[in-house]
């Protein structure tokens, strides 16, 4: 069956946007990532515009992360003093990385930093993740008990981040950080998304894993639980500044994602912190091969509709 | 005297010209009609395209074009070039003005074969003439013209809003008078707005007359309603977006709430 979409003016089989919201959902729910990096692009494949495309996955994201955050809030998985931290972070770094892209296109190579930054973010975060995990996974294969990385590991950096000011304690998680902590990093994350377009989910969850040394099930929650208000800004901002939202399509898109998070959340319970972060790091890598084969492979049309990346 | 004589004159040659306009007229048209059977096209919820049929009679023995074309307006277009030599990306924006959003041309035959190309540029008639009348930003030289047009002509017809085709208008000829039918697709991808369906009479290489019917697209209902919303009260829009999506979250969240629970 087919639909009218009013504001991104075309038609589209109902089953595609449920079928891509249950897909993006679940990864949601698994790994506490909006999937904006993967839904914008595909709904751009199916003849949405990518004004439109952008806007009205993060309105569904909203949705998404809320059945996910709600999922994981139950089961005792959201740091919501982390969250709020990092919150402030993201919300101060969107605004510089809003300014750095007008700068950026004043200079006329913002497409081309845009589009660099994406590929090595991605490439960088997806290798040292899948390294990372690959190498936990073996070596509680070998002691035959789960081990707990670096949380241990008492080096020179480890240090300097005890000896930041306003040390306090991330009961949740169960780390003691400077607040500044979540702040600089929720912020640097902040900055990026903001340059590519994208919610920073996949940015963000290896933060928290690797800087913010958080257990992998709480930082799925509590990334969800920043991603959710993320969302509800850039939604408001999007529908009121660029009218893209898509009322219908986002609603299609969340009939999808809502059960999709839930079911990711409970899949996500039975897998270990190494496990999902290996087959994140892999979905990462996946999509890196694919942005730089779309850059280097001669396009089907020289011309694009104006608005997307 | 010569006064009275004088005006019975100039009468009577401004009834032979009255006359002489006539019968012109009348032996290169009078019987040309165009009709489109859906002039009002309703997007509403579930839209999904419609078919436009335009028939109508014209005289034996002539060719028919018929064009179907959204008003003339401008377009500005991502344009993908490569970097440093190696990577795509995009690298400017193509404006291209005196195009129109739609347009599609059928015939009887191919145009080439119908119209010389300076009554096809006269009519607007054939994707060449559109590339003579298009003005496109920035481009150097003509050859470069061309390569961008043809680009563009590949990204309309992926998009369904241009189309062209030959042979695929019926003819049939009763009682002195030839009648005509085409179906056409119409594409969802094609905007609100009104357009317009112009029949070409054809002969000799020459447009001999034309025929004018137009096609309204509006939305209606729901899409109408939400389409105004997003416009025109984006604040609330926005709101009611993210409360709808807040809500769905918590009602989903509420019905799995002993699956997600139970682990």
């Amino acid at each position: 069956m087919y639909l009218y979409l009013p504001v991104a003016l075309t038609s589209i089989n109902i089953l595609i946007p449920v079928g891509l919201g249950l897909a993006v959902g679940l990864l949601s729910g698994l790994f506490g990532v909006g999937g904006g990096f993967l839904m914008t692009p595909l709904l751009i494949m199916f003849g949405i515009p990518a004004t439109v495309a952008a806007a009205t996955d993060s309105n569904q994201i909203v949705a998404a992360s809320t059945s996910g955050t709600y999922a994981h809030w139950r089961v005792g998985n959201v740091d919501f003093k982390m969250g709020f931290h990092l919150l402030i972070g993201g919300f101060v770094g969107g605004l510089v990385g809003v300014q750095a892209i007008k700068i950026l296109k004043a200079m006329g190579n913002a497409d081309f930093v845009i589009k660099m930054t994406y590929v090595i973010m991605l490439g960088v975060v997806g290798s040292y993740m899948f390294i990372e995990s690959l190498n936990a996974i073996r070596k509680s294969k070998n002691k035959g008990e789960a081990v707990k990385p670096a949380e241990t590991k008492d080096n020179a950096f480890t240090r300097f981040l005890k000896s930041l000011p306003l040390q306090t304690r991330y009961e949740k998680s169960g780390v003691t950080h400077s607040m500044l902590l979540p702040i600089v990093f929720g912020g640097f994350v902040g900055i990026l998304a903001a340059l590519m377009g994208v919610g920073g989910g996949f940015l963000m969850v290896p933060v928290m894993v690797y800087i913010l040394r958080m257990p992998m099930h709480v930082v799925v929650g509590t990334s969800l639980f920043q991603i959710l208000f993320n969302c509800i800004e850039v939604t408001f901002l999007q529908a009121y500044t660029n009218h893209n939202v898509d009322f219908i399509l986002a609603v299609l898109l969340l009939l999808g994602s809502t059960v999709g998070a839930q079911i990711g959340t409970v899949f996500g319970r039975k897998l270990k912190g190494e496990q999902l972060k290996i087959i994140l790091a892999v979905i990462v890598l996946v999509v890196t091969v694919k942005i730089v084969f779309d850059l280097t492979l001669t396009p089907s049309l020289l011309l694009a509709q104006a608005g997307g990346h | 005297m010569f006064n009275v004589q004088g005006s019975k004159l100039s009468t009577l040659f401004i009834l032979l010209i009255c006359m002489a306009v006539l019968l012109v007229s009348g032996t290169a048209s009078a019987k040309l009609t165009a009709k489109a059977n859906h002039d009002h096209i309703k997007i509403d919820f579930f839209y999904h395209g419609n078919t436009v049929s335009v028939s109508g009679i014209s005289d034996p023995g002539t060719d028919l074009v018929i064009k179907i074309a959204s008003p003339e307006s401008h377009e500005a277009l991502k344009e993908k070039g490569k970097v440093g030599g190696l990577l795509w990306m995009n690298v400017g924006t193509m404006k291209f003005e005196h195009v129109s959003n739609l347009y599609s041309i059928h015939s009887t035959k191919k145009l080439d074969e119908l119209l010389t190309p300076e009554e096809m540029a006269k009519y607007g008639i054939g994707y060449k003439a559109v590339e003579k009348q298009a003005v496109l930003d920035p481009v150097q030289n003509d050859e470069e013209k061309a390569k961008w047009f043809s680009e563009f002509i590949r990204f309309k017809e992926k998009s369904k809003l241009y189309a062209s085709s030959i042979g695929n208008i019926e003819t049939k000829e009763k009682d002195g008078e030839q009648s005509y039918y085409i179906l056409t697709q119409w594409p969802y991808q094609a905007p609100p707005g009104d357009y317009l369906v112009t029949v070409y009479a054809v002969k000799d290489g020459k447009v001999v007359d034309q025929a004018e019917s137009r096609v309204l697209v509006e939305q209606a209902g729901i899409v109408k309603t939400l389409a105004g919303m997003a416009k025109n009260k984006a604040a609330l829009y926005g709101l009611i977006s993210i409360v709808s999506a807040l809500g769905a979250g918590f009602g989903v969240g509420l019905v799995f709430r002993k699956g997600g629970g139970a682990h």
